[in-house]
């Protein structure tokens, strides 16, 4: 009696379920349309290959990894920093690609269970009109000014990586007292793209995202709207893919690794995406308006501290007063 | 007791409490019971111990009833009008609401940031002038935007109540000597408040749900749902005790108003013996003009985001930036010819997803309403958890339960089917419920004594009856599932992204003019059916002329 309506149900709409075919890979990325169609068309060019693509933010997509263990459906995850990834590790299988070899040592993963496809870059994005008779900021500590109160956006770092690096950075290259005046001015956005379009459409003065996300408003056009590399350094973050265990598509999971991190795809992806490359053989800016790296302060800070400390460092961090608080 | 067993509506009640078990009790369970299980301490004394998490349930409430106040103070006047009066533009008003269903939430929240936000048009204007608005991030932003969306629920459920009010009444309650005012007060409300409850059970669910609105919007206001999101992005797979938790807290609550519902609805039943309408009553002069203001106005204002829909969908774009006033048709050259596929999908899926909704809800409600015996109160209960369930929890529960194991789903177009029909049957269950309530038993009686058996009857007499309804719902549930993200962008899976999967990507991704153009063909697959039921099948839509 329990099973028969089942069947029937399940009769009725498997018709619809044409299973894709297992040959094609999967890539399962929180990265946005223009990244990821650049990568499916040099997939295609490269291999012949139709790349399939699941997004969702990559916390929502790791879960689900977790969820399809038993019977994974992606194969490639092309989305996450270390200190997002350091907890799923057991989903993914290491894999020496040979395109490796163009890469810098300290970006790459121990063991290559990920490998860096690109670079990110903290900036601060300024809305020239909305400064109300304030400077352009230089530094981070120049938005310690209570000037700034409610006018800086940062995207949440309990659910962004981009929160978190720059939140953590901060907290390293400020003196305490400095810090806490910043983070009294900053308003948290739950959305993380909500950020650099916040600042774009003035709702604020300055947003704190990474550079791929700023540059593409400058590149669209809107003069009014500057990039800031703070003098004092900034922050970097390496942004892995990697092999899901157990991937359906097998090699064909590996080529599309190669291809996504192969010169003309990070070339591409420099181009309409404005992701830097982790390859050492590209010049940016030969290519886009953004600084080539050894161009840029760079803050260094350690990674794998970033990840252990994640829970005690979000904790801390959710004492502190913030502009957007509710009374 | 052999007689019951005997009946046909016995079984089908039993089929359809055995099929709500395995698809909508079992996940949930397989979900819920992690708020127990979990490591460490358990979820139920954490929640109590985190002052933010109480905060949230507390500003939820608040605002779900806010939300529903304001919906239901907008959406019953405007449908009382349109159901009662003609007035100019009317025809207009009468349909537009609807688009508002269907615009993207984040479309919608992003408009509203353009009129109100810190930089809005009308903030500058007003700033202008010497008057500060409060900031449109908290309560102000998320109560108007909120209401200016979902009142559109209660005009579509109150509108055909209203449509099939018997004017007799009211004359007859008249002609006893009451004043006009007092006797629609005393005759019309009972009658309407069924519909009138259910659509605002709705609203507020789906208030207590939002989960779009509520993060460009709350910034540091907790809200349930976003430290529900929270919790499941910081909690990861391995530990869901937190998520689950949080998760329970908006099943119990909406529960508990469902509860609330039922008890007002079951003190009072009334049925209208004869559907007869009351005609349209001309309104002309300085109160026509008055009313179609009001009514206009209430419409424009939803409406912004679908002029900013149209106006984005034909402007050329670089990148995140938009170059207004300069036109081009390569934005939906991609929709219908470089990438299709989405608006294939969502054809597909919504279109069978409707039918088994549509199909079940007309059947089973009728179960409910008409034939009650030891399972339906039940069926009727599990019906509604659905509306309980935010669509993310639904997803997961559905990844979860039917992944591997003997029912594999995941991976298939079937489960984006399932989660359609599992999140927006309760519209149907609701409306179903609540037009029967206002059929008399007296007609199918007579049938049956005529020696028609019951389950003929149903097709003959009560489903003929129901029609208008049932119509009104299929154009709700049609809307809804055409419209729905939360869920299906959980278990899709590659190749099968539908049109709200494709505008939420392209609007994450900064491409507000694809995400336009995806978004105007949107609102027109879910506009085009329902014009075509209005002219060619005469199916009145809003039982309203």
């Amino acid at each position: 009696m329990n099973i028969k309506p089942i069947h029937i149900v399940a009769a009725l709409t498997l018709g619809l379920a044409a299973p894709a075919l297992a040959q094609e890979p999967v890539l399962y990325t929180s990265n946005p349309v223009q990244a990821y169609e650049a990568v499916q068309a040099n997939v295609k060019a490269e291999t012949g290959l139709n790349l399939d693509v699941i997004t969702g933010g990559s916390g929502v997509l790791l879960r689900r990894i977790e969820a399809e263990t038993s019977a994974p459906q992606g194969d490639v995850f092309w989305s996450s920093s270390t200190n997002t990834l350091g907890a799923f590790e057991q989903l993914f299988e290491a894999y020496a690609s040979p395109t490796l070899e163009a890469m810098p040592d300290d970006l790459r993963y121990p063991g290559d269970l990920f490998l860096p496809a690109n670079v990110h870059v903290a900036t601060m994005l300024v809305n020239t009109d909305q400064l109300d008779g304030q400077e352009v900021p230089v530094n981070w500590a120049d938005l310690a000014d209570p000037a700034w109160s409610g006018r800086i956006i940062l995207p949440d770092p309990v659910n962004s990586s981009t929160g978190y690096t720059i939140v953590w950075g901060l907290s390293k290259l400020l003196d305490e007292a400095t810090y806490k005046a910043v983070v009294a001015n900053l308003v948290i956005s739950g959305s993380s793209s909500a950020v650099p379009r916040g600042v774009a459409m003035g709702e604020y003065a300055v947003g704190l995202t990474f550079e791929t996300n700023s540059y593409s408003y400058v590149d669209g056009g809107q003069t009014e709207l500057r990039i800031v590399y703070p003098a004092e350094g900034t922050f970097i973050s390496p942004e892995y893919a990697g092999l899901i265990k157990d991937a359906p598509a097998g090699e064909n999971a590996k080529k599309a690794i190669d291809t996504l991190l192969s010169k003309e795809t990070q070339i591409e992806l420099l181009k309409v995406a404005f992701r830097r490359p982790s390859r050492t053989d590209i010049n940016v800016s030969d290519h886009v308006g953004l600084p080539d790296i050894g161009n840029i302060k760079v803050f260094a800070v350690d990674e794998a501290e970033a990840a252990e400390q994640r829970d005690a460092a979000l904790a801390a961090w959710a004492e502190l007063p913030k502009a957007g608080d509710a009374k | 007791m052999t007689g019951t067993l005997c009946s046909p509506w016995f079984w089908i009640s039993a089929l359809a409490l055995a099929l709500l078990s395995l698809f909508v009790l079992y996940p949930l369970l397989n979900v819920l019971t992690a708020s127990f299980t979990g490591e460490g301490p358990n979820g139920w004394s954490r929640l109590i111990a985190t002052p933010r998490y109480l905060q949230a349930i507390q500003n939820t409430l608040i605002l779900a009833t806010t939300v529903t106040v304001v919906a239901t103070l907008i959406g019953v006047p405007l449908a009382y009008v349109t159901a009662r009066y003609s007035f100019a533009g009317k025809s207009l008003i009468a349909l537009l609401p609807l688009i508002t269903l269907v615009i993207p939430e984040v479309i919608a929240a992003q408009t509203w940031l353009m009129m109100l936000g810190n930089n809005g048009l009308i903030t500058r204007a007003l700033r202008d002038i010497g008057i500060r608005l409060p900031s449109f991030y908290g309560w102000f932003g998320l109560i108007t935007s909120m209401s200016f969306i979902y009142y559109t629920y209660v005009y579509i459920g109150v509108v055909a109540a209203i449509g099939k009010f018997d004017a007799q009444l009211e004359e007859a309650a008249q002609s006893l000597g009451t004043s006009p005012a007092r006797s629609r007060l005393k005759v019309m409300v009972p009658v309407i408040l069924p519909a009138i409850l259910a659509s605002a059970l709705l609203v507020f669910t789906m208030t207590v749900g939002n989960f779009a609105i509520s993060m460009i919007l709350s910034h540091r206001l907790p809200l349930l749902s976003v430290v529900t999101y929270q919790a499941a992005v910081a909690e990861g797979a391995s530990d869901i005790t937190m998520q689950s938790t949080l998760a329970s807290v908006s099943v119990l609550i909406v529960m508990a108003v469902l509860f609330l519902n039922r008890w007002v609805v079951a003190r009072g039943r009334y049925e209208i013996v004869q559907g007869r309408g009351a005609r349209p009553q001309p309104l002309r002069g300085l109160k026509g003009a008055a009313v179609a203001l009001a009514a206009g106005l209430v419409v424009l204002i939803s409406l912004l985001p679908l002029i900013s829909i149209i106006l984005g969908a034909f402007t050329q774009a670089r990148g995140p930036v938009m170059q207004w006033g300069n036109w081009t048709f390569a934005n939906l050259e991609r929709v219908f010819v470089t990438a299709p596929q989405p608006l294939i999908n969502s054809l597909t899926y919504a279109g069978v997803a409707t039918g088994l909704s549509i199909a079940f809800s007309a059947i089973v409600s009728y179960v409910v309403v008409k034939k009650p015996n030891i399972f339906t109160p039940f069926v009727d209960y599990i019906s509604a958890v659905p509306l309980a369930l935010s669509g993310t929890v639904l997803g997961v529960a559905l990844l979860a339960t039917f992944h591997g194991g003997w029912l594999p789903l995941s991976g298939t177009a079937t489960i984006i089917v399932l989660a359609y029909v599992i999140r927006r049957m309760p519209f149907g269950m609701r409306n179903g419920q609540a037009t029967l309530h206002n059929i008399p038993n007296s007609l199918e009686e007579a049938s049956i004594s005529l020696g028609v058996p019951p389950v003929r009857t149903f097709f003959k007499v009560v489903l003929p009856v129901m029609l208008p309804a049932i119509a009104a719902a299929a154009v709700l549930t049609w809307t809804t599932t055409v419209a729905e993200l939360s869920a299906s962008i959980l278990v899709y899976s590659g190749g099968r992204e539908t049109l709200p999967i494709q505008v939420f990507r392209l609007i994450d991704s900064g491409l507000m003019a694809y995400a336009s153009a995806y978004g105007l063909v949107l609102v027109a697959v879910i506009l085009i059916p329902i014009i075509v039921a209005a002219k060619l099948f005469r199916i009145d839509v809003f039982a309203a002329k």
